[in-house]
């Protein structure tokens, strides 16, 4: 039956995208427009005493400046907004790069220039930028999410570890990182009467609609979310930022359309970060190796406004069997914007686990993946339910082949290649995925076309192409025969493109109106005299390439063409399949060349393997594998968003300062996947895949080195001055 | 000022346009043409990439007022009506291309590269492509894409 399902077809957005035809939000043509350009606090902490817009005013093209005693009292929305308050309400300064006022003008470069000219004076207060210098204890903050609790009891773990016959306890770090999506947040607010009509980057097209109605007490009816295209999210484009919410504001109080774009700078304090984070790790074992108690104390910053942490620790709760597990995620108050999630948030807290776990081989002198095999259980520790981890030793076995891991000698310093020492580091992968209520529509038409609507969206990873993999499949279409379209709350609602949900909550329910569609077209025929299929009993009818087949007698056919045009009106189904959230897992396996003089480290061999149920695209899965590796790679060698500590301003806001993997970072990566279906997924036996690769990288790159130079470094990100 | 100057072969004009606006304000808001993309401003990233007489250039960095009397072509004007360049061709094929946002800059790179060099080395691919940054493919289908071209061609 399945002809397209698990095959690598190219995306089928590639064309629009290669040709400068595909419209992202802020590509759309809108008459009338103005163009916005935030002005941004430049004190962390403190009061906006006077706005004085007099210059910005008599600027050519600038037709108005916007300030707090301009704006309506907005209700400040739940989630995904994260935060408690919205800037421009009152004078309050909470971060360095806060909104503070909003020029609109005739085109950009006036906009911009303008915002330059408009004069604040402040009241500032000093502030507190990083967690070494907090002055107050780190608390516990209450969890915002059931599924995320700040903090997991398992049995005894105090008195486990005391017992212990192997102890080992150690502090884990990593800095403040930006997502830095290609594409700029932005946003077009378009008002009719009282609705309106945003063209945004995000997501989550439903979600932001539905906050926005939320804040401007508008029925979510009258607000239509439109993103077709998106340029890269990562999380940052995930929930909804107070720029989107001025902008709605201000397109009313202009009563024009307003096109926002975020300069690159502003994106350092406008759409969330990944957390300045540290992670105290405490681990019990036997000494054969079976852990018997984990203890993780996490610390991230929060803000004086808000308690929410993005970077939980799940895999020291979930991944190892270990019967005595403490794992708390505690908070410290900066003054500095709302952390957020960041692609694979499970990787902050994971990078200690899994160093840990390399430090822990070395104290008890067994192989790291024999240690780690040592502790896997084929049941969830936490709940006793079988999971899919039941496929991690194949991974491991995978990964390691291909690698040639069993040529390694484990005594660190001992490989050199001239003047270079090579070293061999490896890690578990794993990140949870979510699976949020979806519904999608679909109708095939006069022509025997189909097309998918849903509103979830596109981000990159290639939700068009398997939608309509799955829908054609489904429907014995060809690929060409299906169009998918997505990222309009026209549509009906669907999962958030985040927390690697789309496909465990989409696929179900495009395979379910797929069949439904299928179903209702096959009576058509069977029961119209004019069908040559008239009488055949409907299960005896197979679909394919666009047709109708009497199974065992194939001359006997018709056309969904046919039919649907005989039958004088379009077919509709819609359908909703509930999935449960879960798991993916893998292996990483690196090589690294470290250069002792300049102390310096380059990545020069990968291998992966992954369980992530079934594959329904191995090309899109690979582009996860290489995209997510590339990130690891980015997050243990460069990443690093630098915060003045007397200022609390970031002053590396650019791509040339805050740096990002480029093409010569970056070696080939060897993958595999397992390919086995997950019964317990009904998104045909698919997972949530996208957030696990790269999880597991930069332990694997701190294993490797330390395995190359005999250096232990606990903070990321491994740059020169730390090697030297 | 009016501004003169042909895009992707044809001969177009902008009123009332600001000599110091960026070339690819021009182009994007001015003349209908948003392949190229805005995504640092400042010339590190290269999704911006046009030909500015046959020499790619990141038009944020360009003035309008530079482009005048000058030729410029965009992603918009590779291929030869339904038929896709061999570079945007192989993008596809390969799997270079995800979220797409970078694409239409490394499309332009890539053709630049092998116009000046039809047999590129890895380490050339590499360095020809190294103003442009990507945050999804992690590079190495974009080099699977330029070595395919090349063979094609």
């Amino acid at each position: 039956m399945t002809r397209l399902v698990g095959r690598g077809v190219p995306r089928v957005d590639g064309r629009a995208k290669v040709t400068g035809a595909a419209r992202y939000a802020a590509d759309n043509e809108i008459a009338g427009v103005l163009h916005g350009f935030l002005v941004m606090s430049t004190i962390a902490r403190g009061e906006v005493r006077e706005i004085d817009p007099s210059a910005a005013l008599a600027h050519p093209g600038v037709v108005a400046v916007y300030t707090h005693a301009d704006m309506r009292t907005l209700t400040v929305p739940g989630f995904p907004y994260n935060r408690t308050f919205i800037p421009m309400q009152d004078t309050r300064v909470h971060y360095s790069g806060q909104p503070v006022a909003y020029v609109v003008a005739e085109t950009l470069e006036q906009a911009q220039e303008a915002a330059n000219l408009v004069r604040v004076r402040y009241r500032a207060e000093p502030p507190v930028a990083r967690l070494a210098d907090a002055p107050d204890e780190p608390f516990l903050p209450e969890g915002f999410r059931a599924d995320q609790p700040t903090e997991t009891v398992r049995g005894d773990a105090a008195t486990a570890l005391e017992q212990a016959e192997v102890r080992l306890e150690r502090t884990y770090g990593s800095p403040m990182q930006h997502h830095n999506p290609i594409e700029p947040h932005t946003t077009t607010a378009v008002w009719d009467g009282e609705t309106v009509t945003l063209h945004e980057s995000t997501q989550g097209v439903v979600f932001t609609r539905n906050v926005v109605s939320a804040v401007f007490g508008l029925p979510p009816a009258d607000v239509r979310v439109v993103s077709q295209y998106l340029g890269g999210g990562f999380g940052a484009k995930g929930p909804v930022y107070p720029h989107t919410l001025l902008t709605v504001e201000v397109a009313r109080l202009a009563r024009r359309p307003v096109k926002l774009v975020l300069s690159r700078a502003q994106m350092y304090t406008s759409n969330g970060h990944r957390s300045e984070f540290r992670n105290h790790v405490r681990l019990g074992a036997t000494r054969r190796g079976t852990l018997t108690a984990v203890i993780g104390t996490s610390t991230a910053q929060v803000t004086r406004t808000d308690e929410r942490t993005f970077n939980t620790n799940d895999s020291a709760v979930n991944l190892y069997a270990c019967p005595n597990i403490h794992v708390r995620q505690l908070g410290v108050r900066l003054d500095l914007p709302t952390s957020g999630y960041m692609r694979s948030p499970e990787t902050t807290a994971h990078f200690g686990l899994e160093t840990a776990m390399d430090e822990l081989s070395y104290e008890i002198g067994i192989d790291p993946v024999q240690l780690r095999m040592r502790n896997l259980r084929p049941t969830d520790p936490q709940n006793g339910r079988h999971t899919a981890s039941r496929h991690l030793p194949a991974c491991y076995r995978m990964a390691a082949n291909a690698f040639g891991w069993k040529w390694r000698n484990p005594l660190p310093g001992t490989t050199r290649d001239g003047d270079e020492y090579i070293g061999w580091g490896m890690a578990t992968e794993t990140h949870s995925h979510n699976a949020i209520r979806s519904t999608v529509a679909l109708t095939i038409g006069l022509d025997g076309r189909a097309t998918l609507r849903t509103a979830t969206q596109d981000i990159g990873t290639g939700t068009y192409t398997v939608l309509t993999q799955v829908a054609a499949d489904e429907l014995g279409m060809p690929l060409g025969q299906v169009t998918t379209l997505l990222g309009d709350t026209a549509f009906p609602d669907a999962s958030l493109s985040a927390g690697s949900s789309t496909v465990p909550s989409v696929v179900g329910p495009v395979a379910d109106a797929a069949q439904g569609a299928r179903d209702r077209v096959i009576a058509l025929a069977t029961t119209d005299p004019r069908s040559p299929l008239h009488g055949v009993p409907a299960e005896d009818v197979d679909t394919e390439g666009g047709r109708l087949f009497a199974r065992g007698d194939r001359h006997r056919s018709d056309s969904y063409r046919d039919v649907l045009t005989r039958h004088g009106r379009p077919v509709e189904t819609r359908s909703h399949v509930e999935n449960t959230r879960g798991h993916s897992f893998g292996a990483v396996f690196v090589e690294v060349r470290v250069q002792p003089r300049l102390g310096t480290v380059r990545v020069s061999r990968v291998a992966a393997a992954y369980d992530l149920g079934r594959v329904l695209n191995h090309r899109t899965a690979r582009g996860q594998v290489i995209g997510g590796v590339t990130w690891g790679i980015g997050f243990a060698l460069m990443e690093h968003t630098a915060v003045d500590p007397n200022t609390a301003r970031v002053v590396n806001p650019n791509l040339s300062t805050y740096l990002v993997p480029v093409s010569a970072d970056t070696p080939s990566v060897d993958v595999a996947f397992v390919d086995q279906p997950d019964s317990g997924s009904n998104a045909l036996g698919a997972r949530g895949f996208g957030e696990t690769p790269g999880t597991g990288v930069p332990a694997a790159i701190g294993n490797a080195i330390y395995h190359a130079t005999g250096r232990r470094i606990r903070d990321v990100p491994f740059t020169q001055d730390k090697l030297l | 000022m009016r501004l003169n100057v042909t895009v992707n072969g044809r001969p177009r004009q902008a009123d009332d346009v600001w000599p110091g606006e960026s070339l690819l304000y021009v182009l994007r808001e001015r003349l209908g043409l948003p392949g190229s993309k805005n995504a640092c401003e400042q010339g590190e990233c290269g999704s911006c990439t046009v030909y500015l007489d046959d020499v790619p250039v990141c038009s944020c960095l360009v003035a309008a007022g530079q482009a005048e009397g000058r030729q410029v072509r965009t992603v918009e004007g590779l291929a030869e009506g339904d038929r896709l360049d061999p570079v945007q061709q192989s993008f596809v094929d390969a799997g270079a291309v995800q979220c797409g946002f970078c694409t239409p800059g490394l499309v332009v790179a890539a053709h630049d590269l092998l116009r000046r060099t039809p047999r590129p080395s890895d380490e050339e691919i590499r360095e020809a492509l190294a103003g442009n940054l990507c945050r999804c493919t992690g590079y190495e289908k974009i080099l699977d894409a330029v070595r395919t071209a090349a063979d094609a061609s």
